[in-house]
């Protein structure tokens, strides 16, 4: 697949393509004759290193390696941690010109588990080693799937090995984050995870849990300064379910209601500076639905149908979707 | 069948009498010479999609009404090729056996109505894959689904796994309920779902929680509103890539969400919640009028990946000329019809 590759020229290089494949069709035909014969040595290694580093997306050869050094760990006098360590370097250029290549990053989630089995005493320095790593590459493109994704794995496997947790770490690098873009949604996504897991590992109580829930509030709203931030919006959202559900927080129905009174008044002021931004609408109209179902006489149905026809003319690419949400108003 | 990008551009000007219409014969000409490509490096580096590009390609050219436009004996021929003796298939000869391929090959046979055929060619095929390939890399813990032995979980493995049992009519193989079990520990508080548990909301992994979830019939477990409201989001209303869609918040528009996020609404009855004509307007950009073929976005170099999504994209808009396509499967509504049934 080819994703965002803009044409350079129409005109190929034969000749050089020739050789390309012949080359690398030798260097193929070299590395599956060698494991067939099961040479399973450092020599066939370096075969598959140089294959991979032409096409990182050979499964087949990730597979191969797989064997390799498995085979090469269990008999070679080398201790296993100099094998594993040496070929966690050797994918890091891989990632950095690769970033989205599944099959590295779970190569290298596969090279870290037998990390466990042929390093114990280092693994866990080892994984630890990881995070590093995953916040570089975050950093490089602060949204890659698979960056958090790795992230997710790495935190695990150090909460496993250490019998602890990192939730507190993770929410400050969070935090972080947030605050380098505040449209980053994977940011937001991966807190609203955090947050709950946080507020009971701390033995919170109510009072403590809406501290802290204030302050998640304040914090979408501060990345709302720029209202066309959907982010920040999908963020505010889930904290507007959470005083619903209840998820993370006791609430009676009064204190439900002032939440959403209190919310409803801050993004109406957004309007003030924004009246052209269909989100504001579409945030009053949702909560204010929910705010209904709290405290039925307190919702004037004007206020409703004037936003919606804001939201109707703001947005025109979602005309359905309006549509059918004026029949439920 | 290549994957090499090109040699046409999305956007490129068209001759024609309407920059908006599908140039259908380009585009049937352009699959057909995807495998002559020999002599292009990139042919080679793609090997390792061989198979998924031979489905993407045959998926392809049946929604344009030509489904014999490929030579059905070597169609045939080279999914065997594929095949282990385990009864996986790997991308193409050489290549490990996987999940995503296997799946490939049997919806490949499921085109083709190849699978009595491939029986009387290898008896107890269809077994085999069914229950000692497909099945057996279903997580007993946990009841989602690994790639291969080396034990990635990824919702895109459960779907595919019911994908395949489901045309072999073996879903009785597998743990269904525990399957749903574990989709639903993957739903998120906007209502998506990402690849594992933990994971945040993106499109293509919505496409293959509610694929399977379809397939298992239980779409009662989804959070419509949410979910459809958030997808609805992912149209870009701004930009040249204006009516295109993207695949997670603050992201750039691309062809193949066409696909992943229309298909989700669609199985959520809300296609109507997008503007479709916009949609349209957008995949109808990215086509190469000349030497055939769609890219992700306008003025990018084509694949055969993109040009069955936007296909699949411009079937579901309900596009003049195109056979219906079936939003759980991407194929032919025709031919799932006739395979399961229903």
């Amino acid at each position: 697949m080819s994703h965002g590759v803009p044409r350079v020229s129409s005109k190929r290089d034969d000749e050089r393509d020739r050789k390309s494949i012949d080359d690398y069709q030798a260097l193929v035909q070299q590395v599956n004759a060698q494991m067939q014969a099961q040479e399973y040595t450092s020599d066939t290694l370096a075969l598959t290193s140089r294959l991979l580093s032409i096409n990182p997306e050979f499964y087949t050869a990730w597979n191969h390696r797989r064997k390799l050094l498995s085979h090469l760990m269990a008999t070679s006098a080398a201790p296993g941690v100099d094998l594993i360590t040496a070929d966690l370097a050797f994918l890091i250029p891989l990632l950095k010109l690769y970033p989205k290549c599944y099959w590295l990053w779970n190569y290298r989630i596969w090279l870290l588990e037998q990390a466990e089995l042929y390093a114990p005493k280092e693994a866990l320095a080892i994984w630890r080693g990881e995070l590093a790593l995953v916040a570089h590459m975050l950093t490089r493109d602060e949204r890659n799937f698979h960056g958090w994704g790795y992230r997710r794995r790495v935190v695990m496997a150090v909460e496993r090995l250490e019998g602890t947790s990192l939730a507190e770490e993770e929410l400050v690098y969070t935090g972080a984050a947030i605050r380098r873009a505040l449209q980053n949604f994977s940011a937001f996504h991966y807190r609203s995870k955090l947050l709950g897991r946080v507020l009971d590992e701390r033995g919170a109580t109510d009072a403590q849990r809406r501290r802290v829930f204030d302050n998640e509030l304040d914090i979408s709203q501060e990345a709302l300064v720029d209202p066309f931030n959907q982010s920040a919006w999908f963020y505010h959202q889930f904290l507007m379910r959470c005083v619903v559900e209840q998820t993370i927080l006791r609430l009676t129905t009064a204190e439900k209601a002032a939440y959403f009174e209190s919310e409803m008044a801050r993004v109406e002021e957004m309007l003030e500076d924004y009246d052209d931004c269909k989100w504001i609408y579409q945030a009053l109209l949702q909560y204010a639905m929910e705010f209904h179902k709290l405290r039925p006489e307190a919702v004037a149905c004007s206020k409703l149908q004037s936003w919606l026809s804001h939201l109707r003319r703001l947005d025109p690419l979602r005309a359905g979707r309006w549509a059918d949400l004026e029949t439920t108003l | 069948m290549s994957l090499v990008a090109g040699p046409g551009r999305g956007g490129a000007l068209s001759s024609g009498p309407s920059p908006q219409q599908l140039h259908t014969n380009a585009h049937i000409r352009y699959i057909q010479t995807l495998d002559k490509r020999r002599d292009e490096f990139e042919y080679w580096l793609t090997e390792h999609l061989r198979l998924n590009g031979l489905y993407w390609g045959l998926t392809a050219l049946h929604l344009l009404g030509k489904p014999d436009a490929l030579p059905r004996a070597e169609v045939l021929d080279f999914v065997l090729s594929c095949l282990h003796e385990s009864g996986g298939m790997g991308a193409a000869p050489g290549h490990d056996a996987h999940m995503l391929y296997t799946v490939s090959g049997v919806q490949i046979l499921a085109l083709v109505d190849g699978f009595e055929e491939l029986e009387a060619r290898v008896p107890g095929w269809k077994e085999k894959i069914a229950k000692s390939v497909i099945a057996g890399l279903q997580d007993p813990a946990t009841g989602t689904f690994f790639g291969d032995q080396y034990g990635e979980p990824d919702t895109r493995f459960l779907y595919g796994a019911l994908n395949a049992l489901s045309l072999l009519g073996r879903l009785d193989f597998v743990d269904v309920p525990r399957a749903v079990t574990y989709i639903k520990s993957c739903a998120n508080p906007d209502g998506g779902y990402g690849n594992s548990p933990g994971a945040e909301s993106h499109s293509g992994q919505i496409f293959t929680c509610l694929a399977a979830l379809s397939i298992a019939d239980r779409l009662d477990t989804v959070d419509m509103e949410h979910l459809a409201g958030w997808l609805s989001e992912r149209q870009v209303s701004e930009g040249e890539g204006k009516g295109g869609l993207n695949g997670r918040p603050e992201k750039k528009e691309d062809v193949c969400y066409s696909w992943w996020v229309l298909s989700s609404l669609a199985m959520l009855n809300r296609v109507h919640w997008i503007d479709g004509k916009a949609l349209e307007s957008f995949i109808l950009r990215c086509q190469d009028p000349e030497h055939g073929g769609i890219s992700d976005r306008p003025g990018d170099m084509v694949d055969v990946f993109h040009t069955v999504f936007g296909l699949a994209g411009l079937s579901l808009l309900k596009f003049p000329g195109l056979e219906e396509v079936d939003p759980v499967y991407c194929l032919p509504r025709s031919v799932t019809r006739k395979v399961l049934g229903k």
